[in-house]
């Protein structure tokens, strides 16, 4: 993403530039540039994270199923042993991480999108032109949600690990 | 209201009520809740328990609205990759049916639990 710089009749607008495409514009964290714009690296991650969880959710619920399908428990049982190793855990891990992000991002999203709070109020347009959103609270809340799913994937780490509990 | 607009006002709904939902159903996991360790707290005993219980609604409720919420997303997103009436609706249809292939899967999970053997 980069910035482009324009004459308008209130003088020098600068505009964001998107980077053209659709997997680089919001599927790929590592090509998008997010200096001066955490909100750019939030959407794309809650875009990964939302793929990773419905994928996870798709296996969760075929596995759950695996009772009702097999008519008893014992298969359920043989393939919950078989889940605890390592590899799994790690696994566990990743869509904890997800599914906090995701989750705390997504409330984050319905404060701002959905209710209006925290994204300022509309106003003129003076250079260096600062969109109002940039500068309120919204952005706080975001970086509120990036520390507390940092801390929550932490402590479920410790409980998938065994750490704690 | 476009397409796009309309899909996202689901993602909106559904993502209340996930809020809720999603919570609880963390929450039974919870090492301080459950007195286990999370290794040990899924049991035959306590699996068959919750899905036979009115928890039980609560967890299929959670499936259907998780299902809608994941796979309107990826709808979303496919509406922006690859725009178009036509793709529109064909994106339309794998939502669909993979919305009521697994929301059937969840409900058979549900409906024909069978009894904890003895």
């Amino acid at each position: 993403m980069g910035e482009d710089e324009k004459e308008g009749t209130h003088g020098v607008v600068r505009t964001f530039r998107n980077m053209p495409g659709f997997w680089k514009a919001s599927l790929n964290p590592w090509l998008i540039k997010v200096k001066n714009h955490p909100e750019r690296l939030a959407f794309v991650l809650h875009r990964v994270t939302g793929a990773i969880i419905l994928f996870y959710l798709l296996l969760h619920i075929i596995v759950t199923d695996i009772p009702a399908y097999n008519h008893s428990w014992y298969a359920w049982e043989n393939i919950m042993k078989s889940f605890n190793n390592p590899a799994n855990h790690i696994g566990e891990f990743i869509v904890a991480g997800c599914v906090f992000f995701h989750g705390l991002n997504g409330i984050r999203l319905l404060l701002t999108e959905f209710f209006g709070v925290c994204v300022g109020r509309p106003e003129r347009p003076k250079p260096p032109y600062v969109a109002p959103t940039a500068k309120s609270c919204q952005r706080k809340l975001l970086y509120l949600v990036f520390i507390l799913a940092a801390i929550f994937w932490v402590l479920s780490g410790l409980i998938i690990f065994g750490v704690w509990g | 209201m476009g397409n796009a607009s309309r899909l996202a006002i689901w993602q909106y709904i559904t993502a209340i009520i996930l809020i809720a939902v999603l919570t609880g159903h963390l929450i039974e996991r919870f090492p301080p809740v459950t007195h286990q360790a999370y290794d040990k707290s899924l049991s035959m005993s306590t699996v068959y328990s919750r899905f036979r219980g009115a928890w039980g609604i609560g967890l299929l409720l959670l499936a259907y609205v998780a299902l809608f919420h994941g796979l309107n997303g990826i709808r979303g997103m496919l509406y922006e990759w690859l725009p178009g009436r036509r793709r529109e609706k064909i994106w339309d249809a794998i939502f669909w049916i993979l919305f009521i292939a697994f929301a059937s899967i969840a409900t058979y999970t549900i409906i024909a639990l069978p009894p904890l053997p003895k």
